[in-house]
């Protein structure tokens, strides 16, 4: 079931790494963080309101890339996990809980789920995965459109007192920093290893000795509480939770549709498609029919002519020029 | 690649970032919105609305956009609005949130941040009118919305900013009951419910409607509850089949509403009365069914033959730029956005607190009715019986407002 | 609505009613189960091809006064023929390079329709009423709908001419052979690309068949496809991939255990039921009830 090439290059951190070292990496994630983080004292708020809808997007993909792109694990049930985050917040916010607390749990809960469902889910190869997580995204907001527990398709409305939109951003920032760095440390460990094995062919990594269940259930877990995460400050931004808005599908499609054009396997390339998907988004404005239609053929000609992605594209292109001038000097 | 290269690659995406970020707002009188000082009269009043333009709820958004844009055009025709001594015309924009609730927050938030919009009007149903009416609260902009029965807006929070025009669901659901006394159909007054567990239909559903039922006589025998998004009603058409009842009410969305007519006919069952709330307002909804909408009865807040303020001018107006019919949600748009613009008038001040003052200060006819708001920001407009028949929606209750014939019982029972 | 009184008569009349909307669905979803066994392609995009049928056969009778029923084999050849060329340009190119690939890129033409449909068709809810959607038959005291009776037997027939297309024909011979082993099929000579294109085309054709008829049963938004594409796996895999006969059959039974679930849990948990069983499947019997072992 795994003997066909995965979708994705090699990342070309891999090849770097023993050049750079970790430390230097993260400093670098540090420098864009604190430019970003004084963005809200600089710009108005409409930009600080596009910043966060990037920034929401490229942490999802982040995370969506850990399980697809390094782990080879497509999966399209990424609603679910957004969905159980925004849940947690909406329910912890009728607690009064503090709103930390409230965002750590959503990420707890997710990862939680992730391990309930894994030994079944885990049973699925190959395609049959990303059919059963579709299946299982659906199926949860299914049911909690029914559940009376969380009060069905009327929701909950969030009733603390609210934050203010650039503490949102932040969070977000917060998030996709954290999400990248967590990838950027795991390529570093032998977890990245065992993960990549299990991409290239489950079986030969069994045999290898990669305790393949557990490699999974780490990215699935790591890549849902990321998720989680995202959902919570989400519906701190809405205020108010309905299941079809927080379990939709439109958050599985528009984190595939960005992982895959800004290129899986990549750090960067969660951050480009999130700025490419935006800026169309932004740009077209009041079509938004034609911008998904846009992006659609978009992701089917990077499929075809460019399967690393934006991101993967620009890495190739560094590479060829990087040899250029090797061979000029 | 070396270090350094990483670095200035990195700061240079985070330039980019930055700057792609700033571009698109390039339209950028946003910052000086609420200022009053420096204003030439070619400068718009900026007035915002997120409605559904495409999604399930299309329906209804196209026609409150019509709503919305012809007040507008009709207060710039007459030569704008005076705001502080110089006439200026008003710009309405309108953004699509495809019936998302997550897509309403962010187009309140973009209209206010990066429009600069003085003020708002609503979506239409309460899953995206509160959402929409809870950003614009949180960010002190007046907020002014038909489109949500006022006891779900009333029941979300206590408002400052977000104001609400539309009916009382308890005497949208009395008034089932009320038409079928008053119209004097006979019946076995056995009564089956089916509802969608959305926000209204579940309070209509599971409390309103038993209630007036008993308080009218009348005996509810089934009472099925189904998700918004169901597509297969034939287990709750033979639950109501069984239960003998002569009456039905429902009380969904467009989709489902047709789904269920549609089944109903093809299993063969079809009660004396049919009522549909809501999901058989629009007129897709007969489009799609043909002569299967014949009979069905929903109730109405307006028609043109309604006598109240520019009721009849307003159906004019529809009808001189369109070929197709058009739908109450013409009238219940077009007042709350002459309610927000008359008020803007009164307040002859962009400032949003005086706005909101004066909206709460609104007493005068229009439309839908008389407008004056009361408790939690809301005014009650007064509704009525409308029947499917070919097509048109006639009224048949109450006797003084009526427009024809009740067609009794549903065609095919 | 707890678990209802044991009455034989409306759990008969639920299975009965069920049967026949499960057979109906499965004229579509026998398209996806096609593509998946022989292409072992996940064809995203077929849930927006079965509403591109609905919406055909709804424009069969408002533009050309013609009954969706009869403008059933136009519908077959316009849609197979249009998914041709979509196999050519985007599909093909991509073989050799992995499943991942070619799910991805459904995924994407799935995207892009729908918000096609949106600009075509408006938001706008349809349905398909005709005279006939009114007659109910009786038999032994059970009420069929005669638009699903009709339904079903026009799902069944295709059925029936799929299984002798695949047993019978040439090009079923082809199809299989592909789909068993598509190496050693090329080295006998069969064109794998060519049968590939073809399957496609085949797949595409039946699910806009089965969408007109879904079209006659229920309401379609230009954005049902998500839900018929559920509801399609959901029957495939609990039929079993490649396999014509397991797809009708579990068509028939996913209706019916989802009607008798409706009866007895409320029409909430009608989907959800559906779901729950297809992930069981998927997790106990990945090959389905009736799928052949060299599915994977």
């Amino acid at each position: 079931m795994t003997s066909s090439p995965p979708l994705v290059l090699d990342d070309p951190a891999t090849a770097d790494r023993r050049r750079s070292p970790l430390g230097r990496e993260l400093a670098i994630l540090a420098a864009v963080a604190a430019c970003l983080f004084l963005m809200p004292y600089v710009v108005d708020d409409y930009a600080l309101q596009v910043g966060y809808l990037i920034l929401q997007l490229a942490a999802l993909a982040t995370a969506w890339n850990l399980l697809a792109g390094y782990t080879g694990l497509v999966s399209l049930g990424s609603a679910a996990f957004v969905g159980i985050g925004t849940y947690t917040m909406a329910m912890l916010d009728e607690r009064a809980a503090p709103v930390w607390f409230a965002i750590i749990a959503a990420g707890v809960v997710a990862a939680v789920f992730a391990a309930v469902v894994s030994p079944a889910m885990f049973r699925l190869r190959g395609l049959y995965f990303t059919i059963g997580t579709l299946a299982l995204a659906e199926a949860l907001r299914m049911w909690m459109v029914n559940a009376r527990t969380f009060n069905g398709a009327a929701g909950i409305y969030l009733t603390g007192r609210p934050p203010a939109f650039y503490q949102l951003y932040w969070l977000v920032l917060v998030a996709a920093i954290g999400a990248t760095a967590v990838v950027v440390v795991i390529l570093r460990r032998p977890l990245a290893l065992r993960l990549n094995a299990v991409r290239d062919d489950e079986d030969v990594a069994a045999e290898m000795g990669v305790r393949v269940f557990r490699a999974k259930l780490v990215a699935f877990a790591v890549s849902g509480s990321l998720m989680g995460i995202i959902g919570a400050v989400q519906a701190l931004n809405t205020r108010v939770v309905v299941p079809n808005g927080a379990f939709g599908l439109t958050w599985t499609v528009n984190i595939v549709l960005v992982a895959l054009i800004g290129g899986l396997g990549t750090r960067t390339g969660p951050w480009i498609g999130a700025v490419f998907a935006i800026l169309l988004q932004e740009s077209l404005r009041g079509y938004p029919e034609i911008h998904l239609a846009i992006t659609g053929a978009v992701l089917l000609l990077v499929i075809r002519f460019a399967p690393s992605g934006i991101g993967g594209a620009m890495a190739d292109g560094r590479r060829r020029l990087a040899r250029v001038w090797r061979t000029r000097s | 690649m070396t270090t350094r290269t990483r670095l200035l690659l990195s700061l240079l995406a985070v330039v980019a970032l930055f700057a792609a970020a700033c571009a698109p707002s390039s339209d950028d009188d946003a910052d000086a919105s609420d200022d009053t000082s420096s204003e030439t009269s070619d400068d718009p009043i900026l007035i915002g609305a997120s409605l559904p333009l495409s999604g399930p709820l299309a329906g209804f958004g196209s026609f409150q956009k019509w709503g919305y844009e012809h007040a507008v055009a009709q207060v710039n025709d007459a030569g704008g609005i005076e705001i502080d001594g110089v006439q200026r015309q008003v710009e309405l924009i309108i953004l699509d949130d495809k019936t998302d609730p997550n897509q309403v927050t962010t187009n309140i938030n973009t209209l206010i941040s990066n429009e600069g919009v003085t003020a708002l009007l609503g979506s239409c149903t309460p899953d995206l009118v509160n959402p929409g009416a809870i950003a614009a609260e949180n960010a002190e902009v007046p907020f002014v919305a038909g489109c949500d029965p006022i006891e779900v807006f009333d029941g979300v929070q206590e408002w400052t900013w977000a104001w609400d025009i539309f009916f009382s669901v308890p005497e949208l659901a009395a008034l089932s009951f009320q038409t079928i006394d008053g119209l004097e159909l006979e019946t076995n007054r056995k009564v089956a419910i089916l509802h969608d567990n959305g926000p209204d239909g579940q309070i209509i559903g599971n409390e309103i409607w038993p209630a007036m039922a008993a308080d009218a006589g009348y005996e509810v025998v089934a009472n099925v509850e189904f998700p918004v998004d169901n597509t297969d009603f034939t287990a709750a058409i033979e639950e109501a089949r069984d239960s003998g009842a002569d009456i039905l009410l429902v009380d969904n969305i467009t989709p489902q509403a047709v789904s269920l007519r549609q089944q109903m006919a093809a299993v063969g069952w079809e009660p004396l009365v049919m009522v549909n709330e809501k999901g058989a307002e629009p007129l897709q909804y007969a489009e799609a069914l043909d002569d299967l909408s014949n009979g069905v009865m929903v109730g109405a807040y307006w028609d043109p033959s309604f006598p109240f303020e520019g009721s009849a001018e307003l159906q004019e107006a529809w009808d001189a730029e369109n070929d197709t019919s058009s739908s109450q949600h013409i009238a219940d748009s077009y007042t709350a956005a002459r309610v927000l613009l008359d008020a803007i008038a009164r307040a002859g001040t962009l400032d949003q607190e005086t706005i909101n003052t004066e909206i709460g200060a609104t007493d005068a006819e229009y439309p839908v009715g008389h407008v004056k708001f009361e408790g939690n920001n809301v005014a009650k407009i007064e509704l009525a019986m409308a029947q499917w028949q070919d097509g048109v929606p006639v009224i048949i209750f109450p006797a003084e407002r009526s427009t024809g014939e009740v067609v009794f019982p549903l065609p095919g029972s | 609505m707890g678990i209802a009184a044991i009455d034989v008569g409306a759990i008969a009349q639920a299975a009965s009613t069920g049967l026949l909307l499960g057979g109906i669905y499965a004229l579509s979803a026998l398209g996806l189960s096609l593509v998946l066994g022989v292409m072992r392609l996940v064809n995203l995009v077929h849930g927006e091809v079965t509403v591109l049928g609905a919406y055909l056969g709804l424009l069969a009778l408002s533009t050309f006064g013609l009954d969706p029923l009869l403008a059933l084999p136009l519908v077959f050849v316009v849609v197979g023929l249009a998914a041709l060329p979509v196999h050519r340009l985007v599909l093909a190119p991509l073989a050799g390079r992995g499943e991942e690939a070619a799910l991805l890129t459904t995924f994407a033409l799935a995207v892009i329709m729908q918000n096609l449909y949106i600009q075509w068709f408006t938001g706008d809810t349809r349905a398909i009423t005709r005279p006939y959607s009114r007659s109910t038959i009786e038999v032994l005291g059970l009420r069929l709908p005669g638009v699903y009776l009709m339904g079903f037997a026009i799902s069944l027939g295709c059925t029936i001419a799929v299984y002798a297309l695949m047993t019978r024909s040439g090009f079923g011979r082809r199809l299989r052979a592909g789909a068993e082993d598509p190496m050693a099929a090329g080295v006998v000579g069969v064109d794998v690309g060519r049968v590939h294109a073809q399957t496609f085309a085949l797949g595409a054709g039946l699910a806009a068949m089965g969408g007109v008829l879904l079209g006659l049963a229920f309401s379609f938004t230009p954005t049902s496809g998500t839900a018929f594409l559920l509801v399609g796996f959901a029957i495939v895999v609990v039929g079993g991939l490649g396999s014509v006969a397991g797809t009708f059959i579990g068509g028939t039974m996913l209706g019916v255990l989802q009607s008798l679930g409706a009866l007895m849990f409320g029409d909430g948990y009608r989907g959800f039921i559906g779901l729950v069983l297809f992930l069981l499947v998927l997790a106990l019997r990945p090959n389905g009830l009736f799928g052949r072992t060299a599915a994977t």
